[in-house]
């Protein structure tokens, strides 16, 4: 009782304790926005990384596997599933617009039922919008600007069908939708927007060229890929040039500036996976170049072979998402089931269920690499500061040792009066765990009023002493991420506490088992 | 007053009829500074009866606080191996150098009450906060609850007696010395105790603020019967108690009573 009245009064009237409270906000304050930072960056990406992949892919990669939308309706009959969608995906090169040539990520799609699965409209950067972005306070977006609008409806719409009308012809032909990034040809604002950029292109006589770049309304770019055959080995490159439709913008840099989106047909057959049919071989005692004449016509012509059968159209994934209130884990091992019957329905015609088991990932499987680097940077980061926190509880230990050295008279007054070693050591330890109570608390609060207004207060910076840390040019996402998360904020508040009590208990020792006599004679 | 206090309580004379309530036998006390040993107390054998006034005469260093202050429980004696007779601090039949140090500190919380010669009162607290600390540190965290009137209205109660009514409030530096040592003694107590130990309550005091401390303890024990022992090299306030013992070089050389000697 009697350290309870002490407490209130010690943190009321000395300075001591309230250095002490101060080191144990701040610590508490920096843990928790470096938490939540990173943790809303981990966040951020996480969810931009779940955009473009749905919630589980089944892959089948290289050759793929046909009778997907056999596999598809049965997906989408179950009450665990929402859509489901066939895509490929492939390596390849680009030839981008001022002539470079890249490695570029593929993907087939088809953007309807893929849109159902990923959300892929909401990725389309170049499309009318209403707001800003939060950045954007003069309203500089071109997106925003009403000359523009009719333009950049029409460009969505091209996205969301994969179709672009000839600028000269007028013919819809298929196109593609690239990663923002892909091409370069986009400036990077310090809102965190795009304006297209006029550039050179070499030729090669060594004049230049320059070219206006807003491709999705004329551009084009080249892709060559090298299409398989049906045990997956390279045949031949195939060069196509495509239109582009629109850009996409996911949230993960290496997804927009190394990825293309094609009609999913239009990638089938360059990969000579579309449905083809199945003739018969020639014998091996037959002249392969023999001839028929044929009757329509009366000319000789290569002799024809039987048509056997038809091998049909291939995918090498097919992403699916999950209906609402139905865990990840859940939907994995229902689509397990589906796919066990459907591949006893085409057996030997699709991989089996068994070989398919591993291949049934989920988006944080196929995402694994990025997460857990991103998590082993946040670790790092937090253990970092951690470590600097740590010093608090020598901070702690040395305020709490002056003050117990100060107080040694009252220490031995209250030993006299019949306060007990241990009484008088919990005197100390409840005083420290009052700051670091107080302390936490300030610090919890503090820490979650900064990360709830991190953009405020860092645009409030950059005006008032142009310090600008988080810059969009720089960093991918417009804003500086973050999530208070209320367990890693219960979390910090009582390591927060800890280390006040951690601190205070050798001085609690200390003064606990002086000696009341020397204690009272103490000057 | 000392008359109305001996009519009161029974006397000095008839105090020693009765069993004492302190007994002190054979005690030795050696302290060390850095290497040296300092022996403070031979062999000290002292009793003390209940409802007595006694104070211990010396110079300084002649080891007066030292055996207040392990009357008080504050302290053990040396326990030594060649000594004929073992050490004893007898209160009330108990020996205080068997006790653990857990029985001590009731021992200090119930039985005993301190005053100390600079008061050593807590700064931050307020002059009834000092007073009921010993009443919290008494019943504990959970006892004192249930006592918290009890206690309070006994503190009130001390203080009103000593003329502090109307300081309660006040912290120790807003006090003249005479009220801070009233303070010291209502927080000695407030417990009720059985023995009052006080190391030189006046020393610190000029005499006029002296002699009135002087006057409201000998009030107080003549109301309550209360056991004093009071250390002091003040020979006019030693001729006052009921018996006086002087130590000279940690030796107890005479204990006479002193309303007679």
């Amino acid at each position: 009782m009697y350290q309870a009245l002490l407490t209130r009064k010690y943190l009321t009237r000395k300075v001591m304790p309230l250095l002490a409270m101060a080191a144990v906000m701040l610590s508490v304050a920096t843990i928790l926005i470096t938490w939540s930072v990173m943790g809303g960056f981990l966040k951020t990406l996480i969810e931009s990384g779940r955009t473009l992949v749905g919630d589980v892919a089944i892959v089948w990669p290289n050759v793929g596997f046909a009778h997907y939308d056999d596999l598809i309706e049965r997906l989408e009959a179950d009450e665990m599933i929402e859509a489901a969608t066939p895509t490929i995906e492939t390596f390849g090169l680009i030839e981008l617009p001022d002539g470079r040539i890249e490695l570029i990520s593929i993907k087939g799609i088809a953007p309807t039922s893929y849109n159902q699965v990923t959300g892929f409209a909401d990725t389309l950067w170049w499309k009318p919008i209403e707001e800003p972005t939060p950045k954007d306070h003069e309203g500089e977006d071109l997106r925003l600007q009403p000359e523009n609008r009719d333009l950049l409806a029409q460009i969505e719409q091209n996205a969301l069908t994969m179709t672009r009308p000839d600028p000269l012809s007028g013919v819809i032909e298929p196109a593609a939708v690239i990663g923002v990034e892909v091409t370069g040809l986009n400036e990077r604002t310090i809102w965190g927007g795009y304006y297209p950029q006029i550039t050179n292109r070499a030729r090669p006589d060594g004049s230049v060229e320059l070219i206006e770049s807003f491709i999705p309304r004329d551009g084009a770019v080249g892709l060559t890929i090298l299409s398989l055959d049906s045990s997956g080995r390279p045949v031949n490159p195939v060069t196509r040039t495509m239109p582009i439709a629109n850009e996409f913008q996911s949230g993960i840099y290496e997804v927009d500036e190394g990825t293309i989106m094609v009609p999913l047909n239009v990638l089938q057959r360059m990969l000579k996976l579309d449905a083809a049919r199945r003739v018969e071989a020639v014998p091996a005692d037959e002249n392969p170049f023999a001839v028929d004449i044929d009757p329509q016509t009366g000319e000789a012509r290569p002799r024809m072979r039987q048509v056997i059968g038809e091998d049909p159209a291939r995918v090498t994934t097919v992403l699916v998402a999950g209906a609402e209130g139905f865990g990840l884990e859940e939907v994995r091992a229902r689509i397990r089931d589906i796919y066990a019957d459907f591949a006893a329905a085409h057996e030997g015609e699709v991989p089996s269920s068994s070989q398919m088991h591993y291949q049934i990932k989920t988006w944080e499987d196929l995402n694994r690499t990025m997460i857990s680097a991103v998590k082993k940077e946040t670790g790092l980061v937090l253990f970092i500061f951690g470590i600097v926190s740590f010093t608090t509880v020598f901070l702690v230990l040395a305020i709490f040792w002056s003050m117990a050295t100060e107080k040694t008279k009252d220490i031995g007054v209250l030993r006299a009066l019949g306060a007990s070693t241990p009484g008088v050591a919990w005197l100390w330890i409840g005083y420290g765990a009052a700051i670091g109570l107080v302390g936490s608390i300030i610090g919890t609060a503090l820490g979650y009023w900064v990360v709830s207004n991190i953009n405020l207060i860092h645009d409030w910076m950059g005006e008032t002493f142009g310090l600008v840390i988080w810059d969009p040019r720089q960093y991918y996402f417009i804003e500086i991420p973050s999530d208070v998360d209320p367990s890693k904020a219960l979390t910090v508040f009582v390591v927060g506490v800890l280390t006040c009590v951690l601190g205070a208990l050798i001085p609690a020792l200390h003064s606990a088992r002086m000696d009341p006599v020397k204690a009272l004679r103490f000057e | 007053m000392v008359q109305e206090a001996q009519q009161h309580t029974g006397t000095a004379t008839m105090a020693t009829a009765n069993r004492p309530i302190l007994s002190v036998r054979d005690v030795h006390k050696t302290y060390r500074l850095g290497r040296v040993k300092v022996p403070v107390l031979h062999g000290v054998d002292i009793d003390i009866y209940p409802g007595e006034w006694v104070t211990v005469l010396g110079a300084s260093g002649s080891g007066k606080s030292t055996l207040l202050h392990l009357m008080g429980g504050l302290d053990r004696p040396d326990r030594k191996p060649d000594q004929e007779r073992r050490a004893s601090i007898t209160f009330n039949g108990e020996d205080l150098t068997r006790q653990s140090k857990r029985a001590l500190d009731h021992y200090r919380a119930d039985d005993v009450g301190f005053v100390f010669q600079f008061y050593h009162l807590l700064p931050e607290l307020s002059v009834l906060q000092n007073v009921t600390i010993g009443g919290m540190i008494k019943h504990g965290r959970f006892g004192y609850s249930t006592h918290r009137g009890k206690v309070v209205g006994r503190a009130r109660s001390l203080l009103e007696r000593f003329g502090l009514g109307h300081r309660l409030g006040h912290r120790p530096a807003e006090l003249s010395g005479g009220e801070r040592q009233r303070v010291a003694i209502a927080r000695a107590l407030i417990n009720e105790p059985s023995l009052l130990l006080a190391d030189e309550p006046t020393g610190n005091l000029d005499r006029k603020t002296g002699e009135s401390i002087l006057e409201a303890m000998i009030e107080h024990r003549a109301q309550t019967g209360l056991t004093m022992v009071m250390v002091t090299h003040d020979e006019r306030i030693a001729a006052r108690a009921d018996r006086i013992i002087r130590l000279l070089d940690g030796r107890v050389v005479e204990g006479t009573d002193a309303q007679r000697g």
